[in-house]
């Protein structure tokens, strides 16, 4: 079950290094290649939540910081301000207008001046507030160009399923490592810190959700039985697994590395221990990634020397469309 | 207020002594079983819901008490005390799942909403307008036992089958499919039957007090000159009228679909899992008014008492609840952001949700406009409000936060909305309740509490819940989601915060208990109007507690009372 | 005394009755339209594409569109639940279309197990905005379909987008529409217990 290490290289990548936004294609040459992968080791604190932490994480994906930038730039501000007029409003009214220091009470009842104050300031607030939101929104739903990779993501009772159709329709099962000293969740599966790659306990994964860096993906998000929901924090993203449709939205993530997150829509009886691990790739080392599976495809050409069946790198579920083709079973 | 006690002709308070009517005098079965009296029925709903609620806080225990550390420690402990033999891992956690379901249904259903409805709005809003009692007293009878028996069938749950343990794991929300083809077993049945009883019991009250408020008001008590108290009620029981039956409709189809092959719900026969939220949705916003919105009559009642002033801007605040009721049912989507919204329906919702803050800032300052100026006295019920103007004001913005579709994509289903929304009924709401608990309690049973105690019982409980979920805020924000027992290192430290805070916060409570023994054994003897000057509504016209019957002859309200 | 007297007590419980009777109503009201619900959300989705719902026209509507230069992709994604012994995949992973113009798409679907399996396929598109425009003609969706056990079939799907989709501002950015489709389980049956010959509904090649 160990996944990975079978072409291994021992070349750790530190995750320090940056690549520039531009996508860098597969060569030709590349696709004679069986393919390799190392799992990525995660740098403490990035793409998962650091103890004691008083914030977001920090994010990784431009409509990450625009989101964090609303927060941070926009809301916060204005919610602290809030907050501390009022508290600073009840702590006038208490040292000025207590018993003994306003022995008499005003019979005051009305200031319609200061009631339509009070109605429209609020509304000029929100409207500033509103203004960058919606524009936030707007940008979430930019759709993916047609060229943008498309994952699929799955959700299950309890692990996640990653399909990726532009690659040969191979499928990824991704399961929490078991935590030492803690009952079994998934039995057969190792335990976490057994490879030097490991993230946190509860966070990583069997098979993480490999991805290109730096380019569009499409993400293509349904569940196989109850609604999960596939939430990376420090990519801002969140959005629905439900059964019978498919949710779509673009993920770009900018940086190398391995983005954690956690199931967010309650789902049953190990809810808290279906984690997502995120690892982002340059597009060449994605490719390696990608041809380490069986029937791998990159850029719509087969690579022509399969792995071997006896050493698949990780779980796949091999194209059916092929057997598909062949068929010929009705009229 | 809108009328004062000197401004209010005839005295009444005398009545009621001299009434040696039989009925008056029932035996105790027939006094506390049959009752149509509306004082008893809030009493018997004022205890009920500090029973549940002992019930709903020990389940909360029980989850801070897991999630002091990673790892599971307890549950499958309390597995067993559910009764389940031997839990395998999956058994335990799905005892996690009941946990939070059993803690939100109560508190909701059988804390909240039958103590700040059921229990105060019996008390006093028939007092308030003048009225001898409720308009259907065997309706009001009915209400309070079909809660009771909510109540009786949501705790059988726990016990039966549910799935991949015994109760209902599915969370209060109950969302399809997992409460459907996700939970077999009869454990989730019976929690929906709970939620058919309890609703049943709230439209009944529903209707009774729009009746009572549109029907029974004393000659004089116009509908701008009723106490904020009862405003709050009267906007409460429209919400309650037209939301509840959408749950029921659901929970009913939720049902069907369980047991009697629908698939309303169900992809595989054409249903959308999606429709059932926004059907939970429409009832389930403006549910959070409900809970909240009899809070802000009572806070209104006590700041103008202990300001010695007439709340500042009667009408603004009564229509600003009537705004909020109004709005909040255009709004309901903002809990379902992460569900794959179109884009034109997520703008329009975080539009329309930011628009609420609107009426609620009004609220907020008309409080404080009432106090200014006036000539404050610190009585246990002030502080109490004065604390809840604040909890209430931090529960407020971070809504504002999360109305934000854009933001809600990282904060949803994380601890930021449990911070939120318990800051706003938890810190809110049973603040507003233990406000309007020490303002009426000497009034109901006629002896006084400690203020001592009250102002101890309100520092602790003060610190005690701020501990608890200011943390909140931070775990969500670095992304731990909610309904987890089990968590990541990193969230350790702040977890244990928020246990430590529960644990002051349940020594709070204590304070209160000792409180109400000592004001039973030991209270001196309330008089009228113990609070004095300020306090100018109608109850404080009668003794305390009042008669069994009050204004057998109506009280007039002067014309020219208001203003 | 100042005090006034309550209205007659029959007044008054007659008063009481109708507010009540009022709020019943109310409450009996809504009770309806959570139940209508339904089928309104039902309708609202096929009207609007909301939730990403698909129209379906009639050839003769469709055989009035004419294509238009512009091409779009389609992408065809298939999912089963959890319960449903089917393999279930598209034939193509994404086809180019001219807009208005009308394609086939083919799905293919196996019964690995040995039960007769009827089954029924839950379907959207993404982005949803695409839906109102998305046309279906003919679709293996529209009825359900039975699979004898080891029998695999080819499932065609008849469709255009609709011209109109490029003067919507919201479809300004739509450059890949997805066409996913999920099938459950609607009966399962033992293959003894059936009869030979059955037929495939709609499903044809």
């Amino acid at each position: 079950m160990i996944s990975g290490h079978i072409a291994r290289r021992a070349r750790l990548w530190g995750r320090a290094c940056i690549f520039s936004a531009s996508a860098v294609f597969a060569v030709p040459a590349l696709a004679q290649e069986t393919g390799s992968y190392t799992p990525m080791k995660p740098v403490e604190g990035v793409g998962m939540p650091t103890a004691g932490g008083l914030g977001f994480q920090q994010q990784f994906s431009p409509l990450g910081e625009y989101g964090l930038w609303i927060h941070n730039g926009i809301l916060m501000p204005i919610i602290t301000v809030i907050t501390l007029f009022v508290l600073a409003l009840l702590v006038w009214v208490v040292v000025r207008y207590n018993r003994r220091a306003n022995p008499v009470a005003s019979r005051t009842s009305h200031n319609t001046a200061i009631e339509v104050i009070w109605t429209i300031l609020p509304v000029f607030i929100l409207l500033g507030i509103a203004i960058p939101s919606i524009d936030l929104i707007a940008k979430q739903y930019k759709p993916a160009p047609k060229s943008a990779l498309t994952i699929k993501v799955t959700g299950n009772q309890w692990f996640w399923t990653y399909g990726y159709p532009d690659n040969g329709d191979f499928e990824v099962v991704s399961t929490m490592l078991n935590i030492p000293g803690q009952p079994v969740v998934n039995p057969g599966t190792r335990e976490v810190g057994s490879e030097p790659w490991d993230g946190p306990s509860h966070l990583e994964v069997d098979n993480r959700l490999v991805v290109p860096v730096g380019e569009p993906i499409r993400l293509q998000i349904t569940a196989a039985d109850v609604i999960h929901s596939f939430a990376v924090p420090s990519l801002w993203f969140k959005l629905d697994a439900v059964p019978g449709r498919i949710n779509e939205k673009v993920l770009f993530v900018e940086k190398p590395g391995v983005y954690y997150g956690q199931c967010s829509e309650l789902c049953g009886a190990k809810h808290g221990y279906m984690p997502i691990a995120l690892e982002a790739l340059p597009r060449d080392k994605y490719n390696q990634w990608v041809l380490t599976h069986a029937g791998a495809v990159i850029d719509g050409q087969k690579a022509p020397a399969e792995p071997a069946a006896a050493e698949p790198a990780v779980e796949t579920v091999p194209a059916e469309a092929t057997e598909a083709a062949a068929t010929e079973a009705v009229s | 207020m809108a009328t004062t006690a000197d401004q209010f002709q005839g005295h009444v308070s005398d009545h009621g002594h001299g009434h040696d009517h039989l009925h008056e005098h029932p035996g105790f079965f027939a006094r506390w079983f049959m009752s149509t009296n509306h004082k008893d029925i809030g009493t018997m709903y004022l205890i009920f819901a500090i029973f549940a609620g002992i019930i709903g806080g020990a389940f909360s225990g029980m989850m801070r008490v897991e999630l002091a550390e990673p790892g599971i420690q307890y549950l499958d402990m309390f597995a067993k005390w559910f009764g389940a033999e031997n839990p395998d891992f999956t058994t335990t956690l799905h005892t996690w799942n009941v946990l939070i379901t059993a803690h939100g249904l109560i508190m909701v259903f059988f804390m909240v909403m039958p103590a700040i409805i059921g229990g105060f709005g019996n008390w006093f809003v028939p007092i308030m307008i003048g009225a001898p009692d409720m308009a259907f007293p065997r309706m009001n009878n009915i209400s309070f036992w079909l809660t009771v028996a909510g109540f009786v069938s949501l705790m059988c749950s726990a016990f039966v089958p549910g799935g991949t343990g015994l109760g209902a794991g599915t969370g209060w929300t109950v969302y399809a499919p997992l409460s459907t083809y996700g939970s077999p077993g009869p454990a989730v049945d019976f929690g929906i039957f709970a939620l058919h009883l309890a609703g049943a019991g709230s439209i009944m009250g529903a209707i009774n007090f729009i009746t009572t408020i549109f029907n029974m008001r004393a000659p004089g008590m116009t509908l701008h000159k009723m106490p904020l108290f009862v405003w709050s009620v009267l906007v409460t029981a429209f919400l309650l009228l037209l939301s509840l039956p959408v749950l029921a409709a659901a929970i009913t189809m939720l049902l069907t679909d369980r047991n009697f092959g629908t698939t309303f719900f169900d992809p595989a026969g054409g249903g959308d899992p999606v429709l059932y939220q926004h059907l939970f949705w429409f009832f389930g916003h403006p549910e959070v008014y409900i809970m909240i919105l009899p809070g802000f009559g009572i806070i209104s009642q006590i700041i103008s008492t202990f300001s010695k002033k007439p709340v500042f801007g009667y009408l603004g605040m009564a229509y600003a609840m009537v705004a909020i009721g109004v709005v909040g049912f255009i709004v309901w989507a903002h809990h379902m952001y992460a569900t794959g919204l179109s884009v034109n329906t997520k703008m329009y919702f975080t539009a329309a949700t930011m628009v609420i803050a609107v009426p609620t800032g009004v609220k907020i300052f008309s409080w404080i406009a009432t106090m200014w100026g006036g000539s404050l006295e610190f009585k246990s019920p002030m502080v109490w409000a004065i604390g809840f103007i604040f909890l209430f004001t931090v529960g407020g913005v971070t809504g504002v936060v999360l109305a934000n579709g854009g933001i809600d994509d990282n904060l949803h289903d994380t601890y930021y909305v449990v911070a939120h929304f318990h800051y706003v009924l938890s810190l809110g709401a049973v603040t507003a309740l233990f406000a309007g608990f020490y303002y009426w309690f000497p009034k109901m049973s006629g002896k006084m509490h400690s203020e001592f105690l009250a102002l101890l019982h309100f520092a602790i409980f003060f610190v005690g819940v701020n501990m608890i979920f200011f943390p909140m805020h931070f775990l969500g924000m670095q992304g731990m989601p909610r309904r987890y027992p089990d968590y990541p290192e990193a969230f350790t430290y702040w977890n244990h915060i928020a246990t430590i805070g529960y644990m002051v916060m349940a020594a709070s409570l204590v304070v209160w208990f000792v409180n109400i023994a000592y004001a039973f054994l030991a209270g001196r003897k309330a008089g009228d109007n113990y609070w004095g000057e300020g306090a100018t509504t109608l109850e404080w016209t009668l003794t305390s507690p009042p008669p069994f019957h009050q204004f057998e002859t109506l009280p007039v309200i002067d014309e020219a009372a208001h203003h | 005394m100042a005090s006034r007297n309550l209205p007659a007590p029959d007044e008054a419980r007659r008063r009481n009755r109708k507010v009540g009777l009022i709020g019943l109503a109310m409450a009996l009201g809504m009770l309806g339209m959570g139940f209508a619900a339904v089928p309104l959300y039902r309708i609202f989705c096929q009207v609007t594409g909301y939730g990403g719902t698909t129209q379906r026209v009639d050839s003769a509507t469709a055989s009035a569109v004419q294509a238009v230069g512009r091409t779009m992709s389609i992408r065809f994604d298939a999912n089963v639940e959890r319960d449903m012994p089917w393999q279930f995949k598209p034939l193509q992973t994404t086809h180019s279309i001219k807009v208005g113009q009308r394609d086939l798409a083919l799905f293919w679907a196996k019964n690995t197990s040995d039960k007769v399996v009827t089954g029924t396929a839950s379907f959207n598109v993404e982005p949803e905005q695409a839906a109102k425009y998305f046309n279906k003609i003919q679709c293996f969706c529209f009825t359900s379909q039975t699979l004898q056990p080891g029998e695999a079939v080819k499932m065609p799907v008849l469709y255009y987008v609709d011209p109109a989709i490029l003067g919507d501002e919201d479809n300004k950015d739509v450059e890949q529409i997805t066409l996913s489709y999920t099938f459950h389980v609607t009966a399962t049956k033992d293959p003894v217990a059936v009869a030979k010959g059955l037929d495939h509904g709609e499903v044809g090649s």
